[in-house]
């Protein structure tokens, strides 16, 4: 898949942080917050624009030697790809 | 339990350079001069973040006008906030955002008036428009995000493609279509400023096909004329749901526009702990929830939808805020907005009418 290569990462108007309040992870954004699963928090903090989205998945796989391998990639892709619809991500050239 | 509040409103100042005849401040604004100093709001803040807090808006008035506002933006991202500043980039230069930006500023948001200078700067009061243009185009190389917001009424509404079309140039991320809201000095000249029905419909239309082509690229927000729609904005999200407001002078208040309401304690920081003011004080209790709901709201199915709409709306048309918002068409009050209803624009032969932001002081202070 061609975008492998690519390097995602969290736009700077997005904020990953621990919300003690809720006891949650969320993404800040203008005039919103998107809240994050454990498993989403995880990834989103691989989004470092460093990684690939084939390293961000070996990593997340890495994590979770228990987890089927194809599982884990079809998440972290979904995840990944919905937050670049909704433009709090965007993926680098290589 | 009262669940946190996500967003706190920080109106660190109602002093405005600018004279916009729909501001929603409050018309008496300069009884608020007596302003939190720079320890009162590194407090706020604080406490703001400690109550579970997220955003923080900075807005007033022209929060530029703070001196500290470099102070208070890094006192916000120490205690955990995403930092919004709302402004009217007036005599705003490039070495004071980049200060801005190194304190930690998240987003900035920028207002125009208009699509054209001469128009634009009508309605502002003074000369700014230029000036807006080349500070809103310094925002996102100095590592921040970029709204636009417009204020629409009578006078631009027709111009709405031509302001979508210059946010869209100035590389805004976010731009709020924000039809004017009926308090402070727009209800005053709300003759004048509110729009027909037919020059808000093709503004919508093309609004909303314009949101279609710029998904992805430039969220495009079209905030309701409540006053067309037969239903009720749902104000605030809720009374003292999701977020709070500081105003000036330390009053916290479940929203900008609750000044107005009467019997309001008016709890301030200066004596109270806000995340004890935003759990138990009286203010916040006497909207929250439905308990408090007419019978026409409290039988509704959407009343946890739009929580029986603006407080504020009913106390200024009815005399009573716990009455149901007369905008909704379920109102036994709902005559009282169609009645002021235009279907059709003015004569062409109706000049547009010089209007400013009201300036009132009740004399609260000797000087």
């Amino acid at each position: 898949m061609s975008d492998d290569a690519r390097r995602p990462v969290l736009a700077r108007r997005a904020r990953l942080r621990w919300d003690a309040a809720r006891s949650r992870h969320v993404v800040v954004v203008p005039e919103g917050v998107l809240a994050l699963t454990e498993e989403g928090a995880e990834i989103t903090a691989l989004l470092d624009g460093q990684r690939s989205l084939r390293a961000v998945i070996d990593a997340v796989a890495g994590a979770h030697p228990e987890a089927p391998r194809e599982l884990v990639e079809a998440d972290v892709r979904e995840f990944v790809q919905r937050l670049v619809e909704r433009g709090y991500v965007t993926l680098e050239a290589p | 339990m009262t669940e946190a509040p996500v967003a706190l409103l920080a109106e660190l100042t109602y002093r405005c350079p600018l004279r916009c005849a729909y501001c929603s401040n409050p018309t008496h604004w300069r009884d608020y001069d007596d302003e939190l100093d720079t320890a009162g709001w590194t407090r706020v803040l604080r406490e703001a973040g400690e109550l579970g807090v997220l955003h923080v808006h900075f807005s007033g008035g022209e929060p530029l006008l703070r001196d500290d506002l470099e102070t208070l933006v890094r006192a916000a991202r120490d205690a955990g906030l995403y930092t919004n500043l709302i402004t009217s980039a007036w005599h705003l230069t490039h070495e004071r955002l980049a200060a801005l930006a190194d304190a930690g500023l998240d987003h900035v948001q920028v207002s125009l008036q208009d699509s054209d200078a001469g128009r634009a700067d009508r309605i502002a009061g003074t000369t700014v428009h230029a000036h807006k243009l080349e500070a809103a185009r310094w925002v996102k190389p100095l590592g921040m995000a970029l709204s636009i917001n417009a204020v629409l009424h009578r006078q631009n509404l027709p111009f709405v493609g031509e302001i979508i079309a210059l946010s869209e140039s100035l590389g805004a991320q976010r731009l709020e279509l924000a039809n004017t809201q009926w308090h402070g000095s727009a209800l005053v000249h709300r003759d004048a400023l509110m729009p027909d029905r037919e020059t808000l419909e093709s503004a919508r239309a093309f609004a909303l096909a314009e949101r279609a082509r710029l998904r992805g690229k430039m969220d495009v927000i079209w905030v309701i004329p409540d006053w067309y729609e037969d239903s009720p904005k749902p104000c605030m999200d809720g009374w003292g749901r999701r977020s709070l407001t500081v105003i000036p002078d330390g009053t916290v208040l479940p929203c900008p526009g609750a000044h107005g309401l009467p019997g309001m304690v008016r709890d301030s920081v200066r004596s109270r702990p806000l995340g004890d003011i935003w759990r138990g004080g009286e203010d916040f209790q006497r909207y929250r929830g439905t308990d408090w709901m007419s019978p026409t709201c409290a039988s509704c199915d959407r009343r946890e939808l739009d929580f029986g709409g603006c407080r504020c709306q009913a106390f200024a048309l009815t005399g009573d805020a716990a009455r149901t918002d007369p905008a909704c068409a379920k109102s036994p009050d709902h005559p009282l907005i169609t009645a002021l209803r235009r279907e059709r624009p003015a004569a062409a032969a109706e000049p547009d009418v010089d209007l400013y932001r009201i300036d009132i002081r009740r004399g609260r202070r000797a000087s």
